[in-house]
């Protein structure tokens, strides 16, 4: 036993329950010594007035922290993009956001950076022809019906199916176009960024598209015509560079901004909608 | 007078050359009301069109006085309405807890604490309190049914739209839902669909049969089952009278006929005796056979 005793302000905190774990490790070690301030401690509990465990919120705490699903990767970046939270997870549902997916098309792009990084010419031709079809497929399987499994359900309810889409899609582009841009920085090419408009251009064809067709068979008939038009246009000029010219990027601009009216005039004509147009 | 809670005129729905629902009117109130019909009736058309996820292509629909065909209105029926489809999907890897959640979001139930305590409540009447953290692909059907049902109950909507609640749920749990569905519908529209003539006969005061997209009959449980009074009956072998002939569990046939016959050994009808007699006895009705197996 020492001459020391806990002090007033540490005893009213252990007796409050107030103190931390390591504080009230070292108090209760002093106590299991210290005859005096156990006699404190009997005597200020019956001053002390000790606030009540709140047991029901303790207990949905802990069940919280066993039943709410935790924000994935993609969730959490979207919250730190701005999206309120609730939105956040609305969007990284979409399975356009599951691992394989994704895996599947950042192998298919890796391989394509890494043919262009060596190959020269054709290489960046890979690249040009499979950077412009990632966004626009990942873009429609994240609102395609058919891989939405809970559809039904969802329709159903009061939140808007149009908003759903062009956030998801809006969180495509969000989190593709810097992967693919700074993938773009290993191709040995003057301007490493030529597929970035026709990229724009076909998500724009596909959510237009969409309004008369699935999604998917959208973006599966664009990725398509573009996979084959690229090897004509390599097989014509020979050079990368011709998608480059100023009157074949305006094109890509003004295919994206037609699209695009398309799409705001048949909104009410997607998929998702049809049933009510 | 009253506005019903739902109403129908003239409504009906048809895919391409296919009819699916012709004619129907109805009016329908607070209380259980049983949809009973063979496959193709129009069952599904009908609480589709009612849960406003598929437009009539004729006549009119209202729910709480809102007319679907009108966006705004629309919304504001899908607020006020839990709707469980035929076959729900789940996203993959989703739990119980995760899946009511999310449709819990789209539902605009936005604020964490209040959604979560929500979640559990509805959880909870689905009898699901403690499977929460599982992950649905590794439930049973009848658990994930629950799971399914438990996001129509979100929020304790006026309206429940439910087609065919009960498939694959276990007898107790089936009475347990039955329970949860009666309560609910003291203040609540509860419409179901189901195969299960017990289910109605147990739950629900008013029944409405479709048949080749139709309403065949829509009135009091007790009514229909009455009709079929003197018209069943026990015996050693199949009558060749019988519109409809089984093997009961005690070896001898149930029959059931269309004409009171006074020369035989009468049980009391049940539903299903009244619903195939309704059914087999029609002009358009299919053989007795394929409806008694």
């Amino acid at each position: 036993m020492t001459g020391w005793h806990l002090d007033d302000d540490t005893l009213r905190r252990y007796v409050e329950r107030t103190d931390s774990l390591a504080e009230g490790t070292s108090a209760e070690q002093h106590l299991l010594s210290c005859e005096p301030c156990r006699d404190r401690v009997n005597a200020a509990v019956g001053v002390i007035e000790l606030s009540p465990i709140d047991f029901a919120a303790v207990w949905e705490r802990t069940r919280d922290t066993i039943e709410v699903p935790r924000p994935s990767v993609l969730e959490r970046l979207l919250r730190v993009a701005g999206l309120p939270a609730h939105e956040a997870r609305l969007v990284a549902v979409a399975s356009a956001f599951r691992g394989v997916w994704l895996t599947g098309l950042a192998a298919v792009l890796a391989f394509a950076t890494l043919a262009a990084a060596f190959g020269h010419a054709r290489g960046t031709w890979l690249f040009l022809a499979v950077a412009p079809v990632v966004p626009c497929l990942v873009v429609a399987s994240s609102y395609d019906p058919r891989l939405d499994p809970a559809l039904e359900p969802e329709l159903v309810t009061p939140y808007p199916a149009l908003r759903l889409i062009l956030l998801r899609t809006i969180a495509v582009l969000v989190l593709a176009l810097p992967v693919l841009l700074l993938l773009g920085l290993f191709i040995p090419t003057e301007e490493p960024f030529a597929w970035l408009l026709p990229a724009v251009g076909f998500v724009a064809v596909v959510l237009a598209a969409s309004t008369w067709f699935s999604p998917l068979r959208s973006a599966i008939a664009v990725s398509s015509g573009w996979l084959a038009v690229v090897p004509l246009l390599a097989a014509r000029s020979g050079s990368p560079e011709a998608v480059l010219q100023a009157r074949v990027q305006a094109a890509f601009l003004a295919l994206a901004a037609a699209s695009f009216v398309v799409f705001l005039a048949r909104r009410r004509r997607l998929t998702q909608l049809r049933p009510w147009r | 007078m009253a506005t019903a809670s739902i109403s129908l005129r003239a409504a009906g729905r048809t895919f391409g050359a296919t009819r699916a629902l012709a004619d129907v009117d109805l009016d329908l109130e607070p209380g259980v009301i049983g949809l009973l019909g063979p496959n193709g009736a129009g069952k599904t058309t009908l609480l589709r069109l009612l849960a406003t996820a598929l437009p009539p292509t004729q006549g009119q629909v209202r729910v709480l006085g809102l007319d679907p065909e009108v966006p705004a209105e629309r919304t504001g029926i899908r607020r006020q309405l839990g709707y469980l489809p035929q076959e729900v999907g789940f996203p993959h890897g989703f739990t119980a807890f995760a899946f009511v959640d999310y449709i819990a979001l789209l539902k605009e139930w936005t604020q964490p604490a209040a959604r979560h305590a929500e979640v559990r409540r509805v959880l909870g009447l689905v009898g699901l309190s403690d499977l929460g953290s599982k992950r649905i692909r590794a439930m049973s059907g009848g658990q994930r049914r629950r799971v399914a049902l438990a996001q129509a109950l979100l929020g304790s909507p006026p309206v429940l739209i439910l087609d065919e609640p009960t498939t694959g749920v276990d007898p107790e749990q089936r009475v347990t839902l039955r329970t949860l569905l009666a309560e609910i519908a003291r203040a609540s529209v509860v419409v179901l669909s189901t195969h299960q003539t017990e289910d109605v006969a147990a739950l629900c005061e008013r029944v409405i049969v479709l048949d080749r997209g139709r309403v065949r009959y829509d009135g009091p449980v007790t009514d229909l089952t009455a009709q079929a009074a003197g018209r069943v009956w026990l015996a050693d072998e199949p009558d060749p009278a019988a519109k409809v002939s089984w093997r009961t569990g005690t070896g001898r046939y149930r029959n059931v006929g269309t004409r009171v016959r006074d020369d035989v050994e009468h049980v009391e009808p049940s539903l299903e005796d009244a619903y195939l007699l309704l059914r087999g006895g029609s002009p358009e009705h299919e053989p007795a056979g394929e409806a008694a197996s």
